[in-house]
């Protein structure tokens, strides 16, 4: 059989193309397809070379319209055993092509030449076409002449014209040789054979048949001349003659094949015309050729030879005209034929001939299964040559069954597959692009397909191709492939990796599957900010979204994940996530594994990886940003197996969407036990300039700091410019939980380094206050701080962060013509301030405590209020520490002392210093009546509190009454004790609320109880809760004076001088204190008692001074007093007037030494609201007493 | 080869969700291949007669040496390749997976109910 017939192929002269001598095989190919022009050459265009030696046989050759047609052969072929039976598979001429340069002899060209031409004996012209000669070669072979044809070097214009003319010489000689072949066999017969002729001699009865046999064939094969020679007519009138006596001699082998010449010569004659008539006429010769040729098999040499080959070459010639009914079942019968035929290499032609019928069919499938066909017959031929065409055939054959290499599938299908899923967007049509991304999936022939490419490729020697079909078998169909071939497969890799160059790319990957895990977002460290150059304040908008992953501040924003932005810096290292996964049942090692970036704007850092056998893992891709603009990354490339392969995210995206339908064999990632992921899109990626990058540092180190409960420390952070542009914005804020525990933090400091060059360092500090640990936190740290876990509390989300926002310069754009001014965005640094808060002191209760220290009646009043706003002090404060705790009360007229008890126990194990200190200002007292000028702060003996132990920390709670007693006082209390007082006007109640509320903070404030605990730690207790609570009570008898201030005095000239140094202790001071104001009994002693009106009003009142023998403990009120002796001086009527003071002198005769107690008592009849208020009395009217101080006499003397 | 019989449904995208290889041969690997390659080269014809004909069941619409395809156009969803006629009660069968409102049309069919469905009737005809 041969390839590429068709009807016309009858009428076609075989030229055999040969290179002499060397030749290129691209040159080789050049001048081939500059024979390749001159396929027909017309007849009109040869009528000057040919002269007309005789008679010409073709007499209605068709000078002005038929041509002569050219089949070149290249490389020449065996003589055909058939040849007498269709001339056309005669070599009829030769042609050799020699390149001069590579063969300099002439002469040994000829001589090559002409033995190669000795194959051809059915040649009739010879030519060697010598082409470009040098000089010398051209001299020489002008002598050589015969058939060496040289063509001097020209342009190719010119050497065309040139072939074309040796073309039409050549046409010329062979149809003149033609005639001459026509005019001998008409003249002297000629005996033709066939391989089917019976090799026995026949009969005698069948000479005569056997002679007229022999005429018919005799006139079939001129009839074959004369379509050579481009003369229908004649060859149709000979083959008449042929059909006639083949028909009465039942040769019906040659019966076909004079009716496919006559076929060939009605479409010869009829040439560019197609209508019905024609087709029918045609369809049915043909048929009957068909018919004929299986009529004329012959059983008893059916092993040997077979006309079979005639039949199927006829069906073939006949579908390759037909239409697609016709031609499948003309292709069907040719397929059932191929059994039959004896030589392998016909059924090889048979099936490359139906494939590339299907093929022009457009039934790919059908093509492709020919085609696998046709490489399986080479594959049993089993050498080097036939395994690289089944290799091809096979590479044909993997559009169909939809295994191509990625290498060999079209941009444009690309493209559309591009566009295809980017019109993706309802689920509907994300399902239809899906089906058609696994369209076809005939997994089983799939991999027979691959297979078949592995074994060929591995026999024809090429280790890419080898390499590429094992990958795309293991990597789409490695849950079809027992582990043991998948092993297999990975030796089959790595072997065809041995045979290849290093570093060869192959376009298909293998393993590992790859697919985007995440992007890192920047770290809190280097989080960048946009800005703009409209607000100064650009970092005010960006505000941290806090602890919360939701916030309503957000909640505006885009934040779909597809549209995420990137921002990338040069030169700043970043890092993608990718997880690996390796299904198959070896161990995976990836020889090195980076980012694939196309931009070209991206330095990726390659790594190597382990992965085991079923496992898959996520691993960190790293890379710098080398230059501005976007960057796009499609994938990985992948050094694994010895070959480099780009593995693209969106394949594996695509696997797993398919994974998840159900339509793709299984999810390489779910069955190596990693979770499904949500599908992450590649977030569009812009590379700005080099920023500067603020990296912090807490001096100290940077593990958590510990502080106690209202602990105060300052903390040093040190910031030190990373990055390669100088910082020249900063600001910094604070975020997070409990930002009031941040003091203070010194912003001034940074912005005063400013600009801060790269590699600057500054240093600012943040004083921190601990926060009160919370009740919960309080619990359980008092429950489990003997288990030592209170390290838990330092949580970051309680702590505090430091946000620094931060740019470098604006820079210019590189573009010269705009100039316009880039904004690089900015930065921002969170310093989280990790503090992790102990429990301290805690508090447990706290209450007022109040006592009287009844006054000693002296030659002067004690610490009177002076109302230019001075009193002496030192007078009645002694220097001893603890005599300065005791003071008298100015307005009370007594020692009245009032303590704030606070008690307080520590829990935790180490040692605690109480100090408390009071701070005393003037300028706080509302309306300047200053009672202490002394502004400095008192300070009182440390208490110290030992682990695991309570101690109570008195607050003396003094200097703090306020000078007037006013109504307005006591619109709080009235409320507070249940007296409707219709005289309080809304106003004046909120107004005078919100002052005494003032009074108290203001107060409190000034109470400082602050702790330390070894060297370093030392803070304040916040007890501001508990003083207001205890206060709360009593704040009347705390803050408010006395309506009236009693006071006694001895009047006496003469006082003696006072020795401080002589005083030891507070006993002795008290004794010592009394001796000095002593009264001698038995004698009058002139006293003198001093009432102030300390309200608004005039006060008219009977004042009664009483006297008793002090005895007992409480002489002064109930009747538990043990009273001795008592006398009164009652009767005293006076008035005091506003804010006055009122002496009354008396005098008193003590008749037995000893210790008496002075009362002052004032009646009051007419009082009004707020004395009676002040005076807790419940009755509306009636008289009010209002009782002063006790003092202390000492009478001395003998009874 | 006449024991023997490839059964595949395919959808309408030409992927094949259910493949069945029934009969008593005995199980050649490559025997199996080549039967569906054979159907697999079968579906050009069959998407070019399906619609120049009003018939479902296209018999013997392509051979390959003795493998002879037949072909049951179900309502433009599924063929059957058959290497036998005979099984069109199998599409009753189908269509409960059908109308099985779970079942995702192209995804493959793999109830272990219709695989026995299947291979009984196969051992009932052949």
């Amino acid at each position: 059989m041969e390839p590429d017939v068709s009807i016309e192929t009858s009428s076609m002269i075989r030229v055999a193309v040969l290179p002499i001598g060397e030749v290129p095989p691209s040159l080789m190919r050049d001048y081939l397809s500059m024979l390749l022009r001159h396929q027909a050459i017309p007849l009109s265009a040869i009528s000057s070379f040919y002269t007309e030696h005789q008679k010409s046989p073709f007499a209605n050759q068709p000078w002005d319209s038929g041509s002569l047609r050219f089949k070149f052969v290249l490389g020449g072929a065996p003589p055909s055993p058939w040849e007498d039976f269709q001339s056309n598979r005669k070599i009829l001429a030769v042609i050799g092509i020699c390149h001069c340069p590579s063969s300099p002899d002439l002469g040994f060209v000829v001589d090559q030449f002409n033995a190669a031409c000795k194959g051809y004996s059915s040649a009739l012209v010879e030519r060697c076409f010598a082409f470009f000669p040098g000089d010398s070669q051209l001299e020489d072979g002008s002598k050589k002449g015969g058939n060496l044809m040289l063509f001097p070097p020209a342009d190719r214009e010119t050497q065309e014209l040139h072939l074309q003319t040796m073309m039409q010489d050549i046409a010329a000689s062979l149809l003149m040789e033609f005639e001459k072949w026509v005019l001998q066999a008409e003249s002297t017969g000629t005996i033709l054979k066939t391989p089917l002729d019976s090799q026995s001699s026949l009969s005698s009865e069948e000479v005569i048949k056997a002679k007229k046999r022999r005429l018919g064939r005799a006139q079939k094969t001129i009839g074959d001349y004369c379509l050579l020679a481009g003369s229908p007519v004649d060859a149709n009138a000979h083959y008449s003659t042929a059909l006639e006596l083949s028909r009465l001699t039942g040769d019906f082998f040659w019966l076909a094949g004079a009716m496919e010449g006559s076929v060939c010569a009605l479409l010869i004659d009829r040439m560019g015309q197609r209508d019905a008539v024609l087709e029918e006429e045609v369809r049915y010769r043909y048929h009957s050729v068909i018919v004929h040729y299986r009529k004329s098999f012959i059983q008893e040499n059916a092993q040997r030879v077979s006309p079979i080959t005639f039949e199927l070459e006829a069906t073939l010639k006949l579908a390759r005209r037909e239409l697609a009914k016709e031609v499948v079942d003309l292709l069907t019968a040719a397929t059932d034929g191929a059994k039959s035929l004896i030589d392998s290499s016909d059924r090889l032609i048979l099936y490359v001939e139906i494939a590339r019928l299907y093929g022009t069919l457009g039934y790919d499938r059908k093509a492709a299964f020919f085609s696998r066909q046709v490489a399986q017959l080479y594959l049993q031929q089993e050498n080097r040559l036939a395994a690289i065409s089944a290799l091809q055939v096979l590479a044909l054959t993997t559009k169909a069954y939809r295994v191509q290499s990625i290498a060999s599938v079209s941009k444009s299908s690309f493209a559309k597959k591009e566009t295809g899923s980017g019109h993706a967007d309802s689920t509907k049509m994300l399902h239809q692009s899906v089906v058609s991304l696994f369209e076809s999936q005939w997994s089983t022939l799939q991999m027979v397909v691959l297979r078949e490419i592995l074994l060929s490729a591995v026999r024809a020697g090429d280790p890419l191709a080898a390499w590429s079909a094992a990958a795309r078998l293991l990597r789409s169909y490695y849950p079809l492939i027992t582990p043991a071939g998948q092993n297999g497969l990975a030796s089959a890799l790595s072997n065809s990796a041995d045979r290849l160059p290093l570093g060869t790319r192959s376009a298909d990957p293998a393993l590992p599957f790859i697919r985007l895990h995440s992007f890192p977002l920047h770290s809190l460290q280097m989080d960048i900010v946009k800005r703009s150059l409209a607000r100064e304040d650009w970092w005010a908008g960006s505000a941290p979204s806090g602890p919360f992953i939701y916030t309503p501040f957000s909640k505006g924003e885009p934040n779909n994940n597809s549209k995420q932005e990137l921002t990338w810096v040069v030169g700043e290292p970043v890092q993608v996530l990718v997880e690996l996964a390796n299904p198959c049942g070896f161990d995976l090692r990836v020889d090195s594994i980076y980012l694939s970036v196309s931009s070209g704007n991206f330095d990726p850092f390659p790594v190597t990886i382990d992965l085991p056998t079923n496992s898959s893992k996520v691993i960190t891709l790293s890379g710098i940003p080398t230059s501005v603009g976007p960057v796009t990354i499609h994938g990985c490339t992948v050094h694994c197996f010895g070959v480099i392969t780009e593995h693209l995210f969106k394949d594996v995206d695509n696997l797993l969407l398919g994974a998840m339908q159900g339509l793709v064999l299984s999810d390489p990632f779910r069955c190596c036990g990693s979770g499904r992921l949500k599908n992450v899109s590649v977030p569009n990626i812009s590379v700005v300039p080099p920023l500067p990058l603020l990296v912090s540092c807490i001096v100290g180190g940077d593990g958590a700091i510990i502080l106690h409960e209202g602990e105060i420390r300052d903390v040093w952070i040190s910031l030190a410019n990373a990055g390669t542009v100088p910082v020249e914005q900063a600001h910094i804020s604070l975020s997070g939980k409990n930002q009031d525990s941040v003091l203070s933090f010194a912003s001034e400091i940074l912005k005063s380094a400013l600009p801060l060059k790269p590699g600057a360092e500054v240093t600012i500090s943040v004083t921190l206050k601990a926060w009160r640990l919370g009740l919960v936190d309080a619990d359980t740290a008092g429950g489990k701080s003997a288990s030592g876990s209170i390290m838990r509390h330092s949580k970051d989300g309680n702590s505090p962060a430091l946000l620094i926002h931060y740019s470098g310069p604006l820079t210019n754009s590189g573009d010269p013509q705009t100039n316009e001014i880039v904004i690089p965005p900015g930065r921002r640094l969170v310093v989280p301030l990790q503090i992790c808060v102990l429990q301290g002191l805690s508090f447990v209760k706290a209450r007022l405590l109040s006592m009287e220290i009844p006054a000693h009646v002296g030659e002067n009043l004690p610490k009177l209020v002076q109302v230019d706003g001075h009193c002496s002090e030192g007078a009645i404060v002694s220097n001893n520490k603890m005599e300065k705790l005791v003071k008298i009360d100015p307005f009370r007229g007594s020692w009245g002392l009032r303590f704030l008890e606070l008690e307080l126990s520590n829990p935790t194990d180490v040692i605690f210093d109480i100090s408390v200190s009071v701070q005393l200002e003037n300028s706080s007292i509302e309306d300047g009546l200053s009672i202490d000028h002394d502004a400095a702060e008192y300070g009182y003996p440390k208490t110290r509190i030992d682990r695991d132990c309570s101690a109570r920390v008195l607050i003396p709670l003094e200097h703090f009454k306020l000078p007037i007693l006013d109504s307005s006082f006591f619109v709080k209390d009235d409320q507070a004790d249940g007296v409707a007082s219709g005289r309080s006007s809304v106003f004046s109640e909120k107004y005078t609320k919100a002052e005494l509320n003032a009074s108290i903070k203001n107060l409190i404030s000034r109470i400082k109880v602050r702790w330390q605990s070894g060297l370093s730690s030392s803070g304040e207790l916040n007890i501001k809760d508990a003083i207001h609570a205890a206060l709360q009570t009593s704040v009347m008898d705390v803050l408010l004076p006395d309506p009236m201030t009693f006071g006694f005095r001895l009047l006496r000239s003469s006082s003696e001088p006072e020795d401080l140094g002589s005083h030891k202790e507070s006993t002795a001071e008290v004794l010592s204190s009394a001796s000095k104001g002593s009264v001698l009994a038995h004698e009058i002693t002139p006293m003198e008692v001093m009432v102030r009106n300390n309200t608004k009003d005039m006060i008219k009142m009977s004042l009664s001074i009483t006297c008793r023998d002090v005895a007992g403990e409480n002489c002064v009120e109930g009747a538990k007093a043990t009273v001795l002796l008592a006398g009164v001086l009652s009767g005293i009527t006076m008035e005091v007037p506003s804010l006055q003071e009122i002496k009354h002198s008396f005098s008193l005769y003590f008749l037995i030494p000893g210790d008496y107690t002075l009362v002052a008592n004032a009646m009051i009849d007419d009082a009004n609201d707020i004395l009676r208020a002040r005076a807790r009395t419940d009755s509306l009217d009636g008289p009010i007493l209002c009782r002063g101080p006790p003092y202390h006499v000492h009478v001395v003397g003998t009874a | 080869m006449a024991s023997t019989a490839c059964f595949i449904i395919v959808s309408r995208n030409d992927i094949p969700i259910y493949e069945a290889e029934v009969g008593s041969a005995a199980k050649r690997e490559d025997a199996a291949q080549l039967h569906q390659f054979v159907l697999h080269a079968a579906l050009d014809i069959v998407q070019d007669l399906a619609w120049t004909t009003s018939a479902m069941f296209l018999k013997a619409i392509d051979r390959f040496n003795d493998l002879v395809v037949s072909v049951y156009v179900t309502a433009e969803v599924c063929m059957y390749l058959i290497f036998t006629c005979r099984m069109a009660c199998l599409n009753w069968k189908q269509l409960l997976i059908l109308l099985n409102p779970l079942y995702l049309p192209g995804s493959r069919v793999t109830s272990s109910h219709f695989d026995t469905k299947v291979r009984a009737l196969a051992r009932k005809y052949l």
